[in-house]
Order: C-alpha cells, then sequence, then structure tokens
C-alpha cells in the first residue's frame, strides 16, 4: 500500500527524506519494476521518493580513465551517449535489448541494478566493465564492487535511506564488446539467459577476456572459469564449445541443480559459442 | 475516508492545461482513463507487456500503466484523443485506415502514439525503426505488415509538417 509520495527537487534532500521516512521510504525513478510489484501486492506500507528527474544522478563523464555513469540515466539515454558506444559498448548493447522502447525511455540502469532481478539485462554488462558502485546516503557515501551489492535474487544490499548514485567503469575504448540473450519477453523469463562479454586481443590471442552471465545463477556473476579457458590463446572454435561448457558447469555448481538445468546447461554453452564466434576472426 | 495523502498535479493534457488530485500509488493510466475520461488510454496487461496503455509524456512514448500519475506533474502528454485535430483525423489515423491496419482496434491508440513519438523525434523512419519503435506494442489481428506500411506512408505525408504541435 502506497501512503505517501514526494517528489525532492534535489538529491541532499532526497537522501534526508530516505533518512526520515526509513524504514518505509522507497525511491522510484523509472517506476517499470516497481508498479508492477505494486499492481502485484507485493510492496507493503510505503512512502514514495520519486528520484526519476534528479539531476545529480545523470552524470556522464570520462575522468582519469574511469567512465562515471549515473545511476538515474534511462536506457534510451545509456543507448544513445556517444561516450558510452565508445567506451562501455556492452552495456550500450544491454541496454538497447531492454524490453520495449516504451521501458527503455523510462527505465533506469540504478534501477535496474537495485531491483536486482537473476535477469536484469545491464548487471551482467557491468560485470564486465567492472564496475564499482557509488552509493549515497544522508550519513556519507561508500564505494563497493558490483559483486558485491548482489545480495541474492531481488535482493540489493543496500543500508535503509542509501541510494545508488553512479557507477563507475573501466575505459573499455578499443575493446569488442557483445551482448547477447536468449529468449526476449518477460513471460519467458524462467527459459531467459543472457551472456554479457568483453574481449580484447592481441596479436591474434586473446589478452583480455570478461564474460558475465545473467539468469542463470542466483545473481548475475562473471563466468571465471570460461575466461580462464580462453586468456591468451587464438581460439579455434573447439575451444569455444569447450569453454562454454566449462562454464555451464560453473553454472550449475553454482545453481544447483533444477528441473531446467538439462535445458539450461545447453543453452548457456550455445550461447557462449554464438557471442563469441565473430571473435575468432576480427575484435583486434 | 482515504488515508492517504492526496497530491495536487498540475501538466498539459492533449494541449490544455490540467489540475488534478491524485492518490500516492494511483498510475498514470487510472487517473487519464478513468477520472478523466480519455477511454483511448486501454488497459491491456497491466504490466508493461503489450503497449495498449501508450501515451506520450514530453515527446517520448510510455507505458502508462507503468508510471505514476504524480510523475505527469509538469509534463506534456498526449492520448489517442489529442491526435485528431478540427479539421480531421491526423495523418497517421488516416494512413490506418487506408492500409487496414485496424481490425478490433483495441491495440491501435496505443500503436498511433508509439507511430507519433517515432515519427516527430526521427522524421521518415526506416522500415526496421518502425518495427523496433513498435516492438513493446502487440496486436492480436493484424500481423503488423499493414500497421508498419501505414507509419510509413503517414511519415512521408508528414515530412516537415508537424512543427507547432509541440
Ligand atoms: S496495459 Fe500497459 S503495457 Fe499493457
Ligand atoms: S487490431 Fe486487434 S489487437 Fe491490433
Amino acid at each position: 500500500m502506497v501512503r505517501g509520495y514526494s517528489r525532492p527537487r534535489s538529491l541532499d534532500e532526497a537522501l534526508e527524506m530516505l533518512a526520515r521516512l526509513t524504514p518505509r521510504a522507497l525511491p522510484i525513478a523509472g517506476g517499470t519494476d516497481l508498479l508492477v510489484d505494486l499492481r502485484e501486492g507485493r510492496l507493503g506500507e510505503c512512502h514514495l521518493v520519486d528520484i526519476s528527474r534528479l539531476e545529480e544522478l545523470k552524470v556522464l563523464e570520462k575522468r582519469s580513465g574511469k567512465i562515471r555513469v549515473g545511476a538515474g540515466l534511462t536506457f534510451s539515454e545509456v543507448e544513445r551517449s556517444g561516450l558510452l558506444r565508445e567506451c562501455a559498448p556492452v552495456l550500450v548493447k544491454a541496454s538497447s535489448q531492454v524490453g520495449s522502447l516504451q521501458i527503455r525511455n523510462v527505465g533506469t540502469i540504478g534501477g535496474n541494478v537495485a531491483h536486482c532481478s537473476p535477469a536484469a539485462d545491464t548487471i551482467p554488462a557491468l560485470l564486465v566493465h567492472r564496475a564499482r558502485v557509488v552509493l549515497r546516503s544522508s550519513n556519507g557515501s561508500r564505494e563497493v564492487a558490483l559483486e558485491a551489492l548482489l545480495g541474492g535474487p531481488y535482493k540489493a544490499l543496500l543500508a535503509p535511506g542509501e541510494l545508488i548514485t553512479e557507477f563507475v567503469l573501466e575505459d573499455a575504448s578499443h575493446m569488442w564488446g557483445e551482448f547477447s540473450k536468449i529468449g526476449r519477453r518477460r513471460e519467458l523469463a524462467i527459459a531467459r539467459l543472457s551472456l554479457a562479454a568483453l574481449a580484447r586481443k592481441e596479436d591474434g590471442r586473446i589478452g583480455e577476456l570478461y564474460l558475465a552471465l545473467g539468469a542463470g545463477t542466483p545473481v548475475p556473476r562473471r563466468m571465471e572459469s570460461a575466461e580462464r579457458a580462453l586468456l591468451g590463446k587464438r581460439p579455434q572454435e573447439g575451444d569455444l564449445w569447450e569453454a562454454g561448457w566449462l562454464m555451464a558447469q560453473e553454472m550449475v555448481s553454482v545453481s544447483g541443480p533444477r528441473p531446467s538445468t538439462h535445458y539450461k546447461e545447453k543453452a548457456a554453452c550455445g550461447l557462449l559459442v554464438r557471442t563469441l564466434l565473430p571473435l575468432l576472426e576480427d575484435g583486434s | 475516508m482515504n488515508p492517504e495523502e492526496k497530491i495536487r498535479i498540475s501538466f498539459r493534457l492533449n494541449g490544455r492545461e490540467v489540475e488534478a488530485h491524485v492518490l500516492p500509488g494511483e498510475t498514470a493510466l487510472h487517473l487519464l482513463r478513468e477520472r478523466l475520461g480519455l477511454r483511448g488510454v486501454k488497459e491491456g496487461c497491466g504490466i508493461g507487456e503489450c503497449g495498449a496503455c501508450t501515451i506520450v509524456v514530453d515527446k517520448k512514448a510510455v507505458n502508462s500503466c507503468l508510471m505514476l500519475a504524480a510523475q505527469l506533474h509538469g509534463c506534456e502528454v498526449l492520448t489517442v484523443e489529442g491526435l485528431e485535430s478540427p479539421v480531421g483525423l491526423h495523418p497517421l489515423q488516416e494512413a490506418f485506415l487506408e492500409h487496414d491496419a485496424i481490425q478490433c482496434g483495441y491495440c491501435t491508440p496505443g500503436m498511433l502514439l508509439s507511430a507519433y513519438a517515432l515519427i516527430i523525434s526521427r522524421g521518415v523512419p526506416t522500415r526496421e525503426e518502425i518495427v523496433r519503435a513498435l516492438a513493446g506494442n502487440l496486436c492480436r489481428c493484424t500481423g503488423y505488415h499493414q500497421i508498419v506500411d501505414a507509419v510509413q506512408d503517414a511519415a512521408r505525408r508528414m515530412a516537415g509538417k508537424e512543427e507547432g504541435r509541440w
């Protein structure tokens, strides 16, 4: 039940409100996940604090080799940003594949992470960009690796009154990046898998590689066994199948066996091969 | 009677200033359709899957079922009722009729508004751009081809003529 709604005019005012109204305070940005929860009766007593228009959450800049991306940027804004197209290609590709245009126009990357769905599209992308998360509350601020924030399905480890204000990404200019997924619509979420990949080739060998799987484990995560299997190699297609299999094993060992495991193992393996195939020819 | 506080909002709706008092958890869809009587704003799924509730807010297509009424404050809002002008149907509406892009009509207002937002931002879009912009609008009847044809045709007719509407 929503008991109240406020629209603070600045970030400081928002943080002060969140502190004062805890534990009932609930930030709302694009609302595309929150309104579904509201409709399905999953929200308790709450007071909504509307952060969707705060300019402070729309930072977008490159500074000392890092890319600062405001949590309040919508998927459409991320998709259109020239800076991000150049320096954060996987985040751009993931954002362009979120839901529908209507959802991309209002949904934000901060909201996507805070909602922490196992199938959140931008989380695997942010993981391969090695994102750190800047959090603020009325008591101050802290910065953590994105992994440390992912507590479980729909459980981001935010302290009461805390807001994600921005993500700090490693500069991925001149790197090859891809984001692909299986199953597009939300009602197919169970069958859905997504893979984010970021790589750099050096003299035909894979010099750097970051892979993160979405919807295969309770929270999206880096797939280091597959990364290690390919690093330093001039991969052939067979190497990709091997890496895909390792990734599937890692997924199952984290999630435990499920009714869907049999399908998901094969799907994860195929997804990796399909995603990384272009890397065999180009991607220098 | 009501334990929740009401919020006063004002926004431009189809070119006119309106004021409303809304509940904190009320959706834009509920306000527009049930309380302001704009029956062109349809509810299909209520969870952002079908696009029947699409409206244009500050020149962007959004799902009104996923937006709070309170979030409309200060915005410029267009529903299908605002598309028609005193001189007649909008070129998009004409094109939908001519191309048989309407069967049951349930998806039509949302389709028109998604197409409108696309055309005002892109001018004459490619077929691919149209398909992508309408991907969040489901149609159970037409099979989409006629709709894409209609949008392309309307965009050509509208080229350069939409100044001043916003
Ligand atoms: S009713 Fe809003 S998207 Fe279906
Ligand atoms: S005309 Fe019937 S749903 Fe599109």
